[in-house]
């Protein structure tokens, strides 16, 4: 099983899965970037598997997957500021309180 | 109390069931070690996904979300990748995680706890979910990629070589990137002066 | 002499009296009379003068009359209408008719009308009218002709308004444009007929291309303008409004609807008489309108009790006559009749309208009687016209009435000639009811009025002396010698020689006159029918005549009316016409036009509110998409993809 493609891409898929369900329905703003985290975790996952299984990529998926773990931190950083802010003027992390754009 | 051993047996009934597939795996269906160990790495993590966002206790999300990227790093190992594994144990576990730790402290509600984990939408969610997961492995499966079984290898040193000469540009730009990312998040974060905490 | 100025001027001097009149008239006051008179008068004396050139064969109007447009009112391409007059001998006969008795009726009206008012409103009307009715005489173009119709219509309804405070003239004026309206719209149909087969307008040529148009179309458009001279003339279904405009001051009830209005629809059909020549079916269905008309209206006036209902029912039962003369072919007796019904009916409604004067303004039949021997005038002329409508010889009636009688029965129309007949005997009948009840016997209204009943001033008298004298004589002087070489016929011929010649072919003779055969007992007939229906009214409603003296036995006349009670209250009641009328349109036609409303409100504003109100209740509903929550969008990003790929997986990959 560890020697076919297909298991590593079911497997990403499925951990992009988990991180859609969280990003829709959890509450508090942080467990939505945790879930963010977890989607391009699987989205990494799915990137190193083609870099290792197909020729033709060599060893470019693995550098790819490098660049996406830095933007990753990137905008982990970045996102984790902006809940905080956020959280300074609202008091509080639920995202369904975050809703002065409503009509 | 009784919820904490309630608590503490399924987990290791999950992980025993876990690793007595990998038994007969290995030992009954004469598959090789690597498969078990996918096998047991895969659940781990796959667990691990599903308690980060089913969990009620946001600390504990926090923590199971350090379990999943660790099975992830020995995955990535497992397909032949260490730096990336190694990578992924560095930045993630030991740099976005903390991150998150330290934001979920920043932002406590007393409340935390008792108030409602999911929104009115989850039930939508879970299914839009579900059809995308099935989405993803029919689409897959049903795709030929040209895969050998061969493995790619891919050490430090030859990924280290296409960084800086092919991939030189993209490097620099990530540099850059993570010098905004740090400025940005430094000034956003920042408290105002006399302003409130 | 300028025929071409002097003839526009017949019409014009009119309308000049009007214009005038309607704008100084009311600072003139009592002396309002005089500038609409002098118009008339010399309308009257130019129309004489053409009329002895046309019928004399004069220059220019030789055999087939004499036209000249005045100016092209509408050049627009292929429509081109031009206004013009075109004169005639059957135009002259016309003239005669509505000139003459204008000038008497406007000088009866200054004594008739002198404590109105709105005495000069009156002449400005009158003026107004005379100026239409000549303009329909005079015209040559078929458009033109229909204005002038419209303007006669118009000037009715003034007229008949006249009293306009009073509820009931008001309705009536109403009630009888719109009937005329009615008439009216098969009228325009039938020009609109005329110029999409023939493209012009023009009188004369469209007579002269009437062969051109296949049968079929021909006979529509005869049919059309037969609904339009119905509703001028009063013909049924369209006469209910005939008896409703004896509303009107009486002066107005003899000038337009005994001698000139209700006769323009005549004058159509005779001006047109080689379009129906070519439709025969239709000239039946013509005789057939006009002699039902004729028996209906006569049935009805034997039962009126007001003295002007009787001679408003009297003309429409005239006009019948007319057209069923029309209808069988005997267009000279149409004319004939038209010539004469028009002065002894103008006699007889100035008479009636004498009457009332002397009883001050009382129009119930039942309250008069013994009147004879206070007002000798009026009854002596009243008496000259019953005679002469009643048919009896040698008064005019009795010329026109027996040509018509003795036409329809030669020409093979068998059940026009009994019908009419039997009309003959009722008009008798119900005339000399009339004079029995308003003359002879003793009066029966309160003694006060009998002690004021005065003969009318001369004003008023003198025109009914000047109408009697050819009520008596007309007959003889265009009816002699009797059958196709009578005076009137000689005038005529030329103007119905094409429609004969479509009718019977070419070369058709008349017989000549059988005094002493058919002509002889068809005389004998109508003659006898007359005089047996004024024995009938004298025994039962009296009769004071020198020689000749009967007592009313009123017992009688109830005895006759309670041994057919239905026909009575028919009679009475106008065979409900009115209430026919009332019910088709009024109720049922309300309740068409509610439902219309209904539909109108419901279905389609409904559907356009309803498009409206979904509109609203989609974009409330939308509204609540807008939650200003991240998560929601995303799910709506997801369920988007899931959408996308599924389907592309689906259909693109299978």
């Amino acid at each position: 099983m560890s020697n076919s493609l297909d298991a590593y891409l079911v497997l990403s898929g499925l951990l992009f899965a988990i991180g859609t369900f969280g990003f829709l329905a959890r509450r508090n703003a942080i467990s939505m970037l945790m879930s963010i985290e977890l989607m391009l975790n699987g989205v990494n996952l799915s990137i190193v598997a083609f870099g290792a299984f197909i020729p033709g990529l060599r060893i470019d998926g693995a550098v790819i997957a490098l660049m996406v773990m830095a933007v990753a931190a990137a905008e982990a950083t970045v996102g984790l500021a902006i809940v905080i802010a956020i959280y300074r003027n609202k008091r509080t992390p639920l995202v369904d309180e975050y809703d002065a754009m409503k009509r | 109390m009784a919820k904490l051993i309630a608590q503490v047996l399924i987990a290791l009934i999950i992980l025993g069931m876990v690793t007595g597939v990998a038994a007969i795996m290995l030992l009954f269906l004469g598959q090789d070690w690597e498969d078990a160990l996918f096998w047991i790495l895969a659940s781990v993590m796959i667990i691990a996904g599903l308690l980060v966002v089913l969990m009620r206790d946001i600390i504990r999300c926090g923590l199971a979300m350090i379990v999943c990227f660790g099975s992830l790093a020995g995955i990535y190992v497992l397909m032949g990748a260490p730096l990336i594994g190694a990578a992924q144990v560095i930045v993630y576990i030991g740099a976005i995680s903390v991150l998150i730790l330290f934001a979920i402290m920043l932002t406590q509600t007393k409340d935390a706890p008792s108030r409602l984990v999911f929104q009115t939408q989850a039930g939508p969610a879970a299914v839009a979910s579900v059809i995308v997961a099935i989405l993803i492995a029919l689409a897959v499966t049903a795709t030929d990629w040209g895969a050998s079984a061969e493995r790619v290898k891919a050490g430090a040193n030859q990924i280290a070589n296409l960084l800086f000469t092919q991939y030189v540009l993209p490097f620099e730009v990530v540099s850059v990137l993570l010098l905004a990312a740090v400025i940005g998040g430094v000034f956003l974060a920042k408290r105002e002066p006399g302003g409130p905490s | 002499m300028n025929w071409d100025l002097l003839i526009p001027l017949i019409a014009l001097l009119p309308l000049a009296g009007f214009g005038i009149t309607a704008l100084i008239g009311r600072r003139l006051g009592k002396q309002a009379h005089w500038i609409p008179v002098i118009a008339v008068f010399a309308t009257w004396v130019i129309a004489m003068v053409v009329c002895f050139s046309v019928l004399t064969h004069a220059d220019p109007f030789g055999d087939k009359g004499y036209g000249h447009t005045l100016f092209t009112w509408i050049p627009a391409g292929q429509f081109v209408v031009d206004v013009g007059f075109y004169v005639d001998s059957l135009t002259a006969c016309l003239l005669i008719v509505v000139t003459t008795i204008g000038l008497l009726v406007h000088v009866y009206s200054i004594g008739y009308m002198s404590h109105d008012p709105g005495y000069w409103r009156f002449f400005a009307y009158l003026n107004l009218f005379m100026f239409s009715m000549l303009l329909l005489v005079l015209a040559s173009s078929f458009l033109v002709v229909f204005v002038a119709w419209e303007l006669v219509g118009l000037s009715s309804y003034l007229l008949i308004g006249f009293w306009y405070r009073k509820r009931s003239a008001a309705l009536a004026a109403k009630k009888a444009f719109i009937v005329n309206r009615v008439g009216d719209v098969g009228f325009a149909l039938g020009i609109m007929l005329i110029f999409a087969t023939l493209g012009t307008l023009d009188i004369h040529t469209v007579l002269e291309k009437i062969g051109t148009v296949e049968p079929t179309v021909v006979a529509v458009i005869a049919l059309l303008i037969f609904a339009g001279a119905m509703g001028k003339s009063a013909q049924f279904p369209l006469h209910v409004w005939l008896p409703d405009a004896m509303e009107g001051p009486t002066p107005v009830s003899a000038l337009i609807h005994a001698a000139t209005m209700v006769n323009a629809g005549v004058y159509l059909v005779l001006r047109s008489n080689p379009i129906f020549a070519s439709a025969p079916g239709v000239m039946v269905v013509v005789a057939g309108i006009g002699i039902f008309t004729a028996i209906l209206a006569a049935s009805i006036a034997m039962t009126q009790t007001d003295i002007k209902r009787v001679l408003a029912f009297s003309t429409l039962s005239q006009l019948g006559y007319m057209f069923a003369a029309f209808g069988v072919g005997a267009w000279t007796a149409a004319i004939f009749h038209l010539m004469t019904h028009g002065f002894f009916k103008g006699l007889l409604f100035l008479d009636s309208g004498s009457v009332i004067h002397a009883v001050h303004e009382e129009q119930d039949m039942r309250k008069m009687g013994g009147l004879s021997k206070k007002i000798p005038i009026t009854y002596v002329t009243m008496l000259i016209g019953s005679l002469a409508i009643s048919g009896i010889p040698p008064l005019a009636g009795f010329f026109s009435k027996d040509e018509i009688l003795g036409e329809s029965f030669k020409l093979g129309f068998w059940w026009v000639s009994i019908v009419g007949y039997i009309v003959a005997g009722l008009t008798a009948f119900y005339m000399f009811r009339l004079m029995g009840l308003t003359f002879w016997g003793s009066f029966r209204g309160p003694k006060a009025i009998w002690d004021k009943v005065h003969e009318s001033v001369p004003v008023m008298t003198i025109p009914l002396i000047l109408l009697a004298i050819p009520s008596i004589l007309l007959g003889l002087f265009l009816g002699l010698p009797p059958g196709a070489d009578s005076r009137l016929h000689g005038w005529v011929e030329p103007v119905f020689e094409q429609g004969q010649k479509i009718l019977y072919g070419a070369g058709h003779t008349e017989d000549a006159y059988a005094l002493f055969g058919i002509d002889g007992v068809l005389i004998l007939a109508s003659v006898t029918v007359a005089v047996i229906g004024i024995v009938i009214a004298w025994r039962l409603f009296g009769v004071s005549l020198p020689g000749l003296h009967r007592e009313p036995k009123p017992e009688q006349v109830q005895a006759l009316t309670a041994r057919a009670p239905f026909l009575y209250r028919a009679s009475l009641n106008k065979w409900w016409f009115d209430e026919l009328n009332h019910l088709l349109f009024m109720v049922v036609g309300g309740k068409v036009a509610y439902a219309m409303w209904w539909f109108d409100r419901e279905i389609v504003d409904g559907t356009v509110n309803s498009l409206g109100r979904a509109t609203l209740k989609t974009g409330r509903g939308l509204r609540l998409v807008q939650t200003g929550r991240v998560q929601n969008y995303a799910l709506g990003i997801a369920i988007g993809l899931i959408v996308m790929a599924g389907s592309y997986l689906l259909l693109v990959q299978r």
